[in-house]
């Protein structure tokens, strides 16, 4: 089963500096999800470019129903992509962050905003691309099973059976007498004679002038 | 010979085949071809243990019917013909061939609206020869009076009423299938009693007749089907069977006859019977 991504907008990453330096060290990306939607996250999957750590922080509704308070949380503090930041090991590699390894319930998300990090001056851009999240998929309900259908195994015949009629032959009759009476059920019309009177009455509501 | 003859008289050539004719020309205008299709199409459908006889009756139907030959006896004779002659269309196929059995209730209605205009209304079929025709259905089905006369009080109809096809046809297929479920419940009794001679006990007619008073009040949607006949499988049947003697080992002696039994199967089915209205 191909599962596909939820729709989200991602914004342009923004540089945070401090002063002029000459390359930002932080990005910011948000991602929004259109149509204001709350969404329960399962995972998030990547590609690195040369980000070293990675903070995300998400901005919670607190109750769907009302319209107030929303917070923003950490769920994810410093994951280290690159083991060493000014070499090439993991600069470009594929991530997955699944919903388990973040430290709180992913549940009505609104916005995602992804904090990269990468102290190494080595690199001239850093950035995550094809950002893909998935959403929970909703539980299986339980099915009832009906009562009938876990009775359909044959109970083991007890030996009470002396002396009494042969089943197949009484079921077979019960059977053919119980189609029959389908049938003339199946077959009902609703058409209808036309009676003026109800039970030997005259109904005056049925009679017309005309 | 022949042709000069028939050059010889052209005026009359049209009217009446003579002796002189071609075989081909007798047999097209006395439209016997037709005849002994609609003859051979309706046994092939029928399938008679007796061809001849059905070709028999067949043709003797034909002859009699109203416009093909004199017209025998006064307007009752009459009345008699066409509810026999209904009578036999409905009997030539069981109901359980559903297209036979509907163009054979479509022929005998359109059969009954053809007769005198006493026995047609303008909706469809008088009341009393529909009543009449229904009483007879059961007869041929092998119900007594008294069996049916509660099945006919549900589809009666007034004698003045006028029965429109739809109604006639449910009340003809109700008839034929009351008698097919009376018979099995005469079955079923002998199968309870497992003795011809013997009566069957009271507590096993009324187990087996509660599992298809349940089987019957089974409602839901689709899957009833399986669920019904999910009650009255052998092995539950049985089980019925054994927990009715097992409960009962006292009045083990009370027993029920026939027409008891027969009487409490039939009111199952006589409950689900649409009233006429």
């Amino acid at each position: 089963m191909i599962i596909e991504p939820v729709d989200c907008v991602v914004k342009a990453p923004v540089s945070l500096q401090i002063g002029d330096s000459i390359r930002p060290g932080v990005y910011v990306i948000d991602i929004n999800f259109p149509n204001g939607q709350a969404v329960k996250i399962q995972e998030i999957q990547f590609k690195n470019y040369y980000t070293a750590f990675l903070t995300v922080r998400v901005l919670k509704m607190e109750d769907p129903g009302h319209d107030s308070t929303v917070k923003w949380v950490t769920a994810l503090r410093d994951l280290q992509l690159m083991p060493n930041p000014h070499s090439e090991a993991g600069s470009q590699d594929y991530f997955a962050v699944h919903k388990h390894q973040m430290l709180v319930e992913m549940n009505d998300v609104s916005t995602i905003r992804l904090i990269l990090r990468q102290p190494s001056a080595a690199w001239l851009n850093f950035t995550i691309d094809e950002i893909k999240i998935y959403k929970c998929l909703k539980e299986e309900s339980e099915i009832d099973v009906p009562n009938w259908l876990s009775n359909l195994t044959p109970v083991e015949e007890s030996s009470d059976l002396q002396g009494l009629p042969d089943p197949e032959n009484v079921s077979s009759s019960i059977q053919q007498m119980w189609a029959l009476t389908e049938i003339m059920q199946s077959n009902r019309t609703t058409v209808s004679i036309g009676r003026f009177d109800v039970k030997g009455c005259y109904e005056i509501n049925l009679l017309s002038y005309s | 010979m022949a042709e000069k003859r028939r050059s010889g008289l052209p005026a009359t050539a049209e009217s009446k085949p003579g002796r002189g004719d071609s075989d081909e020309e007798l047999l097209c205008h006395a439209g016997v071809g037709a005849l002994l299709r609609a003859a051979l199409l309706k046994l092939v459908e029928t399938r008679p243990e007796d061809p001849l006889g059905f070709l028999a009756e067949h043709f003797g139907n034909a002859a009699s019917a109203p416009g093909n030959g004199p017209s025998a006896g006064g307007d009752g004779d009459a009345e008699q013909q066409q509810l026999g002659r209904a009578l036999w269309h409905l009997s030539l196929a069981h109901h359980s061939q559903r297209s036979a059995f509907n163009s054979n209730t479509r022929m005998a209605y359109d059969l009954l609206m053809q007769g005198s205009p006493r026995h047609r209304g303008p909706g469809g079929v008088r009341g009393r020869v529909y009543t009449e025709l229904l009483r007879g259905l059961c007869t041929e089905g092998g119900l007594s009076d008294a069996a049916a006369a509660p099945l006919l009080r549900r589809l009666h109809c007034h004698d003045h009423e006028a029965v429109p096809f739809d109604l006639f046809r449910q009340a003809a297929l109700t008839c034929v299938v009351f008698a097919d479920y009376v018979r099995k419940s005469q079955g079923l009794y002998a199968a309870v009693s497992c003795h011809p001679e013997r009566p069957a006990k009271r507590v096993l007619c009324q187990a087996v007749l509660g599992t298809l008073r349940e089987a019957l009040e089974t409602s839901g949607d689709s899957a009833r089907y399986l669920e019904a006949s999910a009650k009255i499988s052998p092995c539950k049947v049985a089980q019925a069977m054994a927990e009715a003697c097992s409960r009962d080992k006292g009045g083990a002696r009370a027993t029920m006859d026939a027409q008891e039994f027969e009487d409490a199967a039939a009111e199952l089915f006589l409950a689900r019977v649409r009233v006429v209205c």
